[in-house]
């Protein structure tokens, strides 16, 4: 039977017993209020105890208190169950959660909006100098001080992460990264890349010594080689393996300088500061040079759209212009064109080399700038190049915040443009005339 | 402790304006300690471009200063802070011209280091001369994370290092002084080397006043001038 109906049948119960007690005595109206005033003293009671057990928060000894009370006791107690289970869970998780990022290699620090310490793992601790639950609410930029990686944080480019050395541990490298996440909060990442650092160091240093050292036995060669080449005594059946050694080994001194060069690049951190550069005059300088040479293509043609300056430095630039106009020259046949043009408009300076030579496959077009890419080896091999000059060029480009964009369709031509950023423009040459 | 706690004013512009000034004053120490550090490294490993780069740059401190000073005065003006808030003004007020005079005595260095460089590098490096200076460098750091933590214990003891950079700054003078007589021609070296730690013995100085603003700050107790055993902190 439903409880609801016995709770009722009860009540019916008392108002029974009140109205025969009312028949016999004869006042029927007093002794009904009687019996309901007994019967609702009765359920506060209970409604008493119920509320009292319930502040007690004492779940283990419920009180029996019959009827739907009991219902109410059994409910309470399921939701307690209930509750109690779910936040152990919540609990376990949130300890497995903090023992794994206790445990992972890397420094996790979690920021609020305002860049206040939340929360970090013990590797951050350890890696930052940072002082348990003391340093929890104070900003992180207040004990990590160094302007470099203040800039990034007040900065909105997270994509790649800050590498630098701290005061706390001055011999190590660390690499900080900043991941934004939900409503202004960030994370930051900390890995120590000392090793890193390290080996990037020893593979330049490598490059640039062993260039060094394979240049001074390369002269020595070439010294005697011209030497035999002009020695009438010589047997003449030695005179072109003379000539082809001489060639080889004039293509190696250029390798070698360009492995020098590209090494020196490499060395220098950061972007030049340069003072502004003529690169009108410097172009039409390099058109000559190139008219010059025995095996050209038909035209070499410079179109100067502007008399602005760059700023930068010369002789990089005059690197990476010279490659740029060697690739086209060498590539273009001798009854193609060569175009060379200089503008600035909205978006910066340009330098666009175009040529109508064979053409780069599309997909050799990312991989161009790479050190010793060739997309043809027989050909490039031919013509003496020394397969880093693109490399070069991408070098002196990322040095003078700038970037390459090659253009290319197979069997008609290729175009190189180089964009430089607005900052680095400069006024022109005051008293020089302007177009032509 | 109250005063660590700055979000406790009706107006919540005045907390952002605290917070913020604060912010720049370690943002200028960060700089400062990244001079200084340059500095040192130029003078070490003889590296005129990095002491170039220090000589310029110290504009940018000055700079730092002169804008953190007016911040603080509209702070003073506008807002009337009381007792902990004015404490905090007043001692950043201070520790800005102690983190200039820093900055210039890094400038000293690196100009003593352009100096150095065109003579030939002694083989220990100036070792005694580096080994000082990562003792203030490490005094500066520990005087501005103090600043940063509110900590009176970190800023008591930054007085203690500085007795340790007096002794060492004394043997360095008397070794100076050795060198000179053994060889005449090393006086204009030994001159300059102790120039340098001269600057140093001063940057130990100014982190030391440092911690005492923190001192100052936290418990608003003035502690310049004293014996650091009699300045053991009173119970709040």
């Amino acid at each position: 039977m439903k409880i609801w109906l016995l709770v009722l049948l009860k009540l019916a119960g008392v108002l029974a017993l009140g109205l025969v007690f009312g028949l016999i005595t004869g006042r029927i109206a007093l002794c009904l209020l009687i019996a309901l005033l007994a019967y609702t003293v009765h359920r506060i009671w209970k409604l008493h105890r119920l509320v009292h057990w319930l502040r007690q928060r004492n779940y283990s000894n419920p009180p029996s208190l019959g009827g739907m009370w009991d219902e109410i006791v059994t409910e309470v107690l399921r939701l307690n169950r209930r509750k109690r289970y779910h936040k152990q869970r919540l609990v376990t998780m949130l300890h497995e959660l903090r023992d794994s990022t206790a445990a992972l290699p890397d420094g996790v620090v979690l920021l609020n909006a305002r860049g206040e310490i939340v929360r970090f793992n013990r590797m951050a601790a350890e890696m930052l100098d940072l002082h348990g639950r003391k340093d929890i609410g104070i900003r992180i930029d207040n004990l990590l001080r160094q302007p470099e990686f203040l800039k990034y944080l007040a900065g909105s480019d997270f994509s790649s992460p800050k590498v630098l050395q701290t005061s706390t541990a001055p011999e190590s490298w660390l690499s900080l990264h900043v991941l934004p996440y939900g409503e202004g909060q960030r994370i930051l990442l900390i890995r120590n890349v000392t090793r890193h650092v390290r080996l990037e160091a020893m593979r330049k240093d490598f490059v640039a010594n062993a260039s060094h050292e394979l240049r001074s036995p390369l002269t020595v060669i070439t010294g005697y080689l011209e030497t035999l080449a002009g020695d009438e005594t010589v047997n003449e059946q030695f005179g072109a393996p003379i000539a082809e050694m001489r060639r080889q080994a004039d293509r190696m001194a250029g390798i070698i300088g360009d492995l020098l060069v590209l090494s020196r690049l490499e060395a220098k951190e950061g972007e030049v500061e340069g003072e502004a550069v003529d690169v009108a005059a410097m172009l039409a300088l390099l058109r000559k040079e190139a008219l010059a040479r025995p095996r050209r293509p038909a035209s070499v043609t410079l179109t100067i759209d502007s008399q602005h300056r760059l700023l930068g430095d010369d002789i990089e630039l005059h690197s990476a212009f010279a490659n740029l106009l060697d690739n086209a020259v060498k590539y273009t046949p001798a009854e193609g064109n060569v175009a060379m043009r200089w503008w600035t408009d909205e978006a910066g300076a340009h330098f666009s080399v175009t040529d109508t030579g064979p053409g780069i496959p599309a997909e050799s077009i990312p991989r161009l700038t790479e050190r010793f890419y060739r997309v043809d080896t027989g050909r490039s091999r031919a013509s003496g190049g020394s397969g880093l000059g693109l490399a070069i060029v991408k070098h002196v480009l990322q040095r003078h915040g700038g970037q390459l964009d090659i253009a290319s369709v197979e069997g008609r031509g290729s175009t190189f443009t180089c964009h430089f950023p607005r900052r680095r423009i400069a006024p022109p040459v005051a008293g020089s005339n302007t177009g032509r | 402790m109250e005063t660590t706690d700055l979000s406790q004013h009706i107006s919540s512009r005045f907390n952002e304006d605290l917070e913020a000034v604060r912010a720049n004053l370690l943002a200028m120490g960060g700089l400062v300690e990244e001079q200084l550090r340059k500095g040192l490294g130029a003078l070490t490993d003889a590296n005129s471009a990095l002491a170039g780069e220090v000589v310029r740059d110290d504009a940018k401190v000055n700079g730092m200063e002169v804008a953190i000073d007016r911040e603080c005065l509209r702070i003073l003006a506008t807002r009337a802070p009381t007792a902990g808030d004015l404490r905090l003004v007043i001692a950043i007020i201070k520790a800005i011209t102690d983190l200039e005079r820093i900055g210039d005595e890094a400038r000293k260095i690196a100009q003593i280091s352009l100096r150095l460089a065109t003579l030939e590098q002694p083989s220990d490096r100036y070792r005694e001369v580096r080994h000082l200076g990562k003792l203030v460098e490490h005094m500066v750091h520990s005087a501005l994370d103090a600043f940063a933590r509110m900590d009176v214990d970190a800023a008591l003891r930054i007085a203690q290092l500085d007795r340790q950079v007096d002794e060492e700054y004394e043997s360095i003078q008397r070794q100076c002084v050795t060198f000179m007589m053994e060889d005449p021609r090393q006086i204009r070296r030994m001159l300059d080397v102790s120039w340098a730690a001269r600057a140093l013995e001063r940057v130990g100085d100014h982190a030391t006043n440092i911690g005492e603003y923190v001192v100052y700050m936290v418990h608003g107790q003035d502690i310049r001038h004293r014996n650091i055993e009699d300045v053991e902190p009173r119970p709040l």
